[in-house]
């Protein structure tokens, strides 16, 4: 060793185009550095954003992902599938502490070898000038304090003047009871889905089949959950259900972001949308977990409370579909202000090397008891990628490694799917502020798609081919 | 009465982390966790319970077991067993109880887990009484108490000047500066061994007594608790005593001609769907209800049919760590109703 670094690059070559490129290269005697050590795949749509995370994670320096030209793939539009995806794995990795020089995709055909080996060149001189990766390694505290919604005392509080008074709750909660009674006398429905408080005062999902339950439904500002979660397990029991069974249809409270969430589900067919009754709620935010129950029992409302997060950020104030909506949109003027994404901002300002410690320090927390997977609506394969017996993506240990490949898997196959509900991060008994991976992607979907999730029915342009103004 | 001032407790504590990993609660991110800790500055004293049991650190979430090389024909394995001296301070009453829970299966039933027992014997625990209930706690209707010191090697409870000291187990001795038989207040005498009253023959019994269980098991009460279940594994991950876990072999870096692979086992949760999965894809419990019901059953019926004790301690964890809102004390209240 002369003390030079030498980086270790995989590159994932497309059979068809780039690896008979490096061939093109080879047979022309046009050099390029050793460092690359190619992988033959059948097509760059098919390089899975684990398998580059877990490149990484594996000690490579730097990723390189070549397909066919656009139009040029034997698949028809493979490579369409990785310009969409590429972009937003790299968004995601270079949030979380990956410099960007170190994962590249780009287009090189069979009979181009001087470019295969230009492009080479150039990446591995790159990822030399960055040095070694510092992706698995654990680096030192960075002392940034981001504590998530929860503590109030850490990050600014979210304060709304609130004019409505409890009475507001009181008429919307008889209101849901009214219709949930219509709903199933009439037989309409085989269930709500809506909310109740417990004993303890805490609110909660509750599932309403008869009519003489209907009084435990009820309207406050704890309504955090995204029923919309429960939706695909009413609709599709996953025992065999007999087909001379009535089919079933359920009626849901949502608030305007769970709405979003059907909008999503509805477009990836999940199920129909006549078997989905909307009671729409209109929504001046939920309250931040602590004390709001108690609140809630004393019968009295504060002028000014702390809504969560979300709720700041938040622009639909009324569901984007329903078939009845309660309350009346309200008044703008109590909707404070978007402070912007302070949080999103203050991660994006920092060096790779201080996201990659925050990040390591925020996952080395996880217990991966998979309560963020569990309760997201959307998170919706029958056996998740990370926990089949048979796949060797993520070992099912707590390390560094799996911890990380886990939440970043996560987040990326949210992309273009995230409705920003944050239970996810709601119900993180560690307190990762896992939503922020969400924020970011939903960031980007934005500027390069203008797209957000679940507003209209329709695919997320990540499941489309390229159009034109995409190319 | 053994009373020492905070100083010297601090000192004590200081000193510990220098010969042992001194384990205790931590605020991380937020979070109050038992961490190791360099110094007493780090530790915080005042709270309900950390968000995790002591658990973790004598059954941690990922443990390995075993490495395996493989070179040409040959195969070598190598035990992995801990041998890590750690002290953890901090530890309630209700966690120490959870241990007791723990042993019977684990060290005092054959065969014993080396691994869990290893750490066991290599693990001593400071107790911290509370000051008051938590607001989900329900340790005393499961038969424990807030300075109950029976479970811990040495316990220390506030007062007004300082900390009172009652050592409990020779391990607990070892522990101690010998300098401090020299204070004015030193006092070894044993504990007084108090009477703990069972709340549970009260009138309103807080729980179901273990012969009472069976009729239940037929109960569509189940599945109407489970409807709001999202089959998550916070409330095993968090619970002292649950214990369950899953081993895979997995790859490790290698070279040419030269494998290796290392046994774990990582913490599992009956609450999974995949937890009950056999060879060939059958499920026998396929219903969230089903295995909503093996949590509490396993609880307060199968694991005090084969070990003994009640695998709950009442410390409220699962109460305030579910996203919605199961809540043991409800469910057995519901149960004591019914039977009444």
């Amino acid at each position: 060793m002369n003390g030079k670094f030498e980086p270790k690059i995989v590159g994932y070559l497309c059979t068809w185009c780039s690896y008979t490129g490096a061939d093109t290269a080879g047979i022309s005697r046009i050099k390029y550095p050793g460092n690359l050590r190619a992988i033959r795949v059948p097509c760059s749509g098919r390089v899975s954003p684990e398998l580059i995370m877990r490149t990484f994670d594996q000690g490579a320096d730097g990723v390189l992902v070549l397909g066919c030209h656009i139009g040029e793939c034997h698949y028809d539009n493979g490579n369409h599938r990785t310009a969409k995806r590429l972009p937003i794995l790299k968004t995601l990795m270079e949030f979380t502490g990956l410099e960007p020089e170190r994962l590249r995709l780009d287009w090189v055909s069979a009979s181009e070898g001087e470019r295969f080996s230009r492009i080479v060149t150039e990446f591995t001189q790159e990822v030399s000038a960055l040095g070694p990766t510092k992706w698995q390694n654990h680096t030192e505290s960075t002392g940034l304090r981001y504590v998530g919604s929860r503590s109030a005392e850490m990050s600014q509080p979210r304060v709304a003047t609130f004019s409505s008074r409890f009475d507001q709750y009181v008429e919307k909660t008889e209101a849901i009871q009214e219709k949930a009674r219509e709903l199933l006398a009439k037989d309409q429905v085989n269930c709500v889905i809506g909310y109740e408080v417990g004993p303890r005062g805490r609110t909660r999902p509750a599932f309403i089949h008869h009519v003489d339950e209907v009084d435990r439904l009820v309207w406050n500002q704890d309504c955090s959950h995204n029923l919309a979660t429960y939706l695909r397990q009413k609709l599709h029991p996953s025992q065999k259900s007999s087909s001379d069974e009535k089919r079933q249809r359920v009626a849901i409270v949502v608030k305007p972001c769970d709405s979003r969430a059907i909008n999503v589900l509805l477009s990836e067919n999940q199920f129909d949308r006549e078997q989905v009754y909307v009671i729409g709620m209109t929504c001046e935010g939920i309250f931040n977990k602590e004390g709001a129950s108690r609140q809630f029992a004393s019968h009295h409302l504060p002028e000014k409370f702390s809504v969560q997060d979300r709720c700041v950020h938040c622009t639909e104030r009324t569901p984007v579909l329903c078939d009845f909506l309660i309350g009346d949109p309200p008044d703008s003027s109590i909707i404070p202000e978007s402070p912007g994404d302070d949080e999103l901002e203050g991660i994006l300002s920092l060096s790779p090397a201080e996201r990659a410690a925050f990040w390591t320090e925020q996952f080395d927390r996880c217990i991966r008891c998979y309560a963020c997977r569990q309760v997201c609506p959307l998170c919706n394969c029958p056996t998740c990628l990370y926990e089949r017996d048979d796949s060797l993506w993520v070992g099912m240990g707590t390390g560094i490694n799996e911890k990380r490949a886990f939440h970043l898997g996560r987040a990326y196959h949210l992309a273009g799917r995230c409705v920003g509900c944050n239970e996810c991060e709601r119900v993180c008994p560690m307190n990762i502020p896992i939503s922020l991976l969400n924020r970011v992607l939903a960031k980007e979907m934005e500027s390069l798609y203008d797209f957000r999730a679940g507003i209209a029915l329709g695919p997320s342009p990540l499941l489309t081919v390229l159009r034109g103004v995409e190319g | 009465m053994s009373l020492i001032s905070k100083e010297k407790l601090d000192g004590w504590l200081s000193a510990i982390a220098k010969e042992a990993t001194l384990i205790a609660p931590r605020e991380i991110g937020g979070v109050l966790l038992y961490r190791p800790v360099a110094h007493s500055n780090d530790i915080v004293f005042n709270f309900t319970r950390p968000e995790m049991s002591i658990k973790e650190w004598l059954f941690p979430a990922t443990d390995r077991l075993m490495v395996i090389e493989k070179y040409r024909q040959q195969i070598r394995l190598t035990e992995t067993l801990p041998n890590n001296r750690q002290v953890i301070f901090g530890v309630r009453p209700c966690d120490a109880s959870g241990l007791k829970v723990l042993d019977t299966l684990f060290t005092d039933t054959d065969p014993v887990d080396l691994y869990y027992t290893k750490r066991r014997e290599n693990t001593t625990l400071i107790g911290l009484a509370c000051q008051e209930m938590g607001e989900s706690c329900f340790c005393k209707s499961l038969g424990g108490e807030l300075d109950d010191p029976r479970d811990v090697d040495i316990m220390l409870v506030e007062r007004e000047g300082g900390y009172e000291v009652q050592v409990i187990t020779e391990k607990g001795r070892d522990l101690l500066p010998s300098d401090w038989h020299d204070l004015d207040n030193w006092d070894e005498r044993e504990t007084e061994r108090r009477v703990y009253p069972d709340f549970n023959s009260a009138s309103s019994p807080a729980y179901l007594e273990t012969q009472a269980w069976p009729p239940f098991f037929k109960d569509d009460y189940w599945e109407k608790l489970a409807e709001r279940c999202l089959s998550c594994r916070i409330c095993a991950y968090v619970c002292p005593t649950c214990r369950c876990f899953d081993i895979r072999d997995e790859v490790l870096p290698s070279g040419v001609g030269f494998d290796r692979f290392e046994r774990i086992r990582c913490w599992d949760s009956c609450a999974s769907e995949a937890y009950r999965r056999i060879a060939g894809g059958h499920n026998p419990r396929p219903l969230k209800g089903q295995r909503m019901r093996n949590r509490f059953f396993c609880k307060f019926y199968y694991y005090p049919e084969q070990y003994g004790p009640i695998a709950c301690t009442g410390c409220g964890r699962c109460v305030d760590a579910c996203p919605v809102n199961i809540d043991i004390t409800e469910v057995l209240q519901h149960l004591v109703e019914v039977n009444s």
